[in-house]
């Protein structure tokens, strides 16, 4: 599908990189600036000398700390349980046949698409009736919620592309249905269970609204929140916010470059072939 | 194999309810429940008094007159759909656009356009509002400096008290995250034209031009159908943007449906008629993304 390069088509090339591109490199050469050179009227495009007080400024500020461990917390019991869960779901999904397997399947895409800026209000009535809200727990089960009908369809994927044959196998040659799902079929899924846990790990580190609403004392706000925090009523604090935004933004990148490809088409491709 | 088979697949066995049980348990709990209770918080009035106490007050569609009558509601609506409206068309034709002069690109620019759309892209949501606030901010914006040094006197400027300006920096925000999906969704797709299809045309004598719309667009179609779905649905419920840009309090001429609902609830704890709102934002919602529900509805179908 590739053709001859056109000049057109490079000049918007670099000028689409320049326009997108701008906000990162902007992010990353405040967050190195000294102080004097962030709070300028007349800021300059490269940083005259580099300097890491800022990071030193950022990770000194109260809750950082806090706020990470929070961060790691919930992003690992979110993974585990969602992926855990969702193993199990999409094998009976891809591998039986089951009433209201077709409603289930249904009411797995369309709940995708429910807003949450819609849903926060009773969800936040429900939380507080179950005192989950300001636990970690309470963020971290309603991250699953969220998460498991996208790893669910995924593994699903993954699973449709994994004959059958190859279980029949090993129940042939002796296995129970357990350990041929134990040991055949749960490597063959390894791929498939490593991105959609990186997947649920770059949502739940994310994440904003739910955790700004359900988490609102000071030793509960996960990184996106204490990010927030930057601004206060006396003004926002640009170096040290830029140095936070960039270690934030540190880890779903490079993770986010681990799959990248997979969701790409995979967004589509599930929605298209089903 | 039959037997076999069966014994993977046996009709009448309780294996498969037993393996989603769980999730489906934590799916009904945290979002089927809600969207239940958010029918009937509609109905209510519910306020700090009612959380208290437990007992809700029923309205009948009270808060439905109320909202339905007001004229505010109608402004927010209206600015809600013109929003999203602005924010899917600049992130679908910028996508698109990029999407097909990427195929045409000198393979460096390629790569580090690919490289660029991925960094952004991955950017946490509150990492890149931050980053653009911070871009646009009174004092030391860069954008204003470079304008000025162009020559123009913005002096300092807030970009946000003029609403139209607010809101194209918002949707530019909002545009600048979403274009990485789209184009690399677009050019994914274009890239899995099956090249026996485009030489066969180009045997049987047709020019590009016939070849794009006889085989490129069809197969393209079904793509852009999911991503415009898929951006009215993320468009329309935009919040953290606005809520974030405007300080966590934004003035009321930035109100959008999602806010409007947000603040009618959290801030003057009219849980009820917040809910009302949110209600009519689905239902707006589901009228837009009729199609898109629908295809879903089939592959589910398809599915079973």
């Amino acid at each position: 599908m590739h053709k001859r390069s056109s000049i057109f088509a490079n000049i918007s090339g670099v000028f689409a990189i320049v326009l997108m591109g701008f906000p990162v490199y902007w992010m990353v050469s405040t967050s190195l600036k000294k102080r004097e050179e962030v709070i300028s009227v007349d800021p300059r495009f490269l940083p005259s000398s580099l300097t890491l007080d800022n990071y030193r400024d950022a990770f000194a500020r109260e809750g950082f700390a806090t706020s990470l461990r929070n961060s790691i917390i919930v992003v690992l019991v979110t993974v585990v349980i969602s992926l855990f869960l969702a193993t199990f779901a999409s094998v009976a999904i891809a591998r039986t046949k089951f009433r209201g397997k077709k409603s289930f399947i249904t009411s797995l895409l369309i709940v995708q698409m429910l807003p949450l800026s819609a849903l926060i209000i009773p969800l936040f009535l429900l939380l507080t009736k179950l005192q989950l809200t300001n636990k970690l727990g309470g963020l971290a089960i309603t991250y699953v919620a969220f998460i498991l009908p996208f790893t669910i369809w995924t593994l699903r994927g993954f699973l449709a592309n994994i004959p059958v044959d190859i279980e029949e196998a090993a129940l042939v040659d002796g296995c129970t249905r357990t350990q041929a799902y134990r040991y055949v079929l749960l490597p063959l899924m390894a791929p498939g269970l490593v991105a959609t846990a990186i997947f649920a790990f770059i949502q739940a580190w994310n994440e904003f609204l739910l955790a700004y609403i359900i988490m609102q004392s000071q030793d509960n706000l996960t990184l996106p929140v204490w990010l927030a925090s930057f601004t206060t009523r006396t003004g926002t604090d640009w170096g040290p916010l830029m140095a936070a935004s960039t270690v934030v933004a540190i880890p779903v990148v490079l993770f986010f470059s681990l799959i990248q490809k997979r969701i790409a088409t995979g967004v589509t491709s599930g929605a298209v072939k089903g | 194999m039959a037997t076999l088979s069966n014994r993977l697949t046996v009709k009448k066995n309780l294996w498969p309810y037993l393996l989603i049980a769980p999730s489906l348990f934590i799916i009904l709990l945290i979002l089927g429940f809600p969207v239940f209770r958010l029918i009937t918080l509609s109905f209510q009035k519910f306020g700090l008094e009612e959380i208290i106490s437990g007992v809700p007050v029923w309205l009948g569609f009270e808060n439905f007159r109320e909202l339905l009558a007001d004229p505010e509601f109608w402004v927010v609506l209206r600015r809600t759909f013109i929003f999203t409206f602005g924010m899917v068309a600049v992130s679908i034709i910028a996508g698109a656009w990029l999407a097909h002069l990427m195929v045409r690109m000198n393979s460096a620019i390629r790569w580090i356009l690919n490289t660029t759309l991925i960094l952004v892209w991955a950017m946490p949501a509150l990492v890149g509002i931050s980053v653009w606030k911070w871009m646009f901010s009174y004092e030391f914006s860069i954008i204003t400096s470079t304008i000025n040094r162009l020559g123009f006197d913005f002096a300092q400027r807030n970009w946000f008290t003029n609403t139209f300006s607010g809101f194209s920096i918002i949707g530019g925000i909002v545009a600048w995250g979403a274009v990485p999906f789209i184009t690399i969704s677009i050019y994914a797709a274009l890239t899995q034209v099956p090249k026996e299809l485009l030489e066969a045309a180009a045997i049987d004598g047709a020019n590009p031009r016939q070849i794009f719309r006889a085989v490129i667009f069809p197969i393209l179609l079904p793509i852009y159908v999911i991503l415009i779905s898929l951006s009215i649905i993320w468009d329309f419920q935009v919040f953290t943007q606005i809520w974030i840009v405007l300080d966590n309090r934004p003035p009321s001429e930035y109100y959008t449906m999602a806010i409007y609902a947000f603040e009618k609830s959290f801030g003057l704890s009219e849980y009820g008629m917040g809910a009302a709102i949110a209600l009519l934002m689905i239902f707006s919602l589901l009228g837009v993304t009729w199609f898109y529900i629908r295809k879903m509805v089939q592959i589910g179908d398809s599915n079973a």
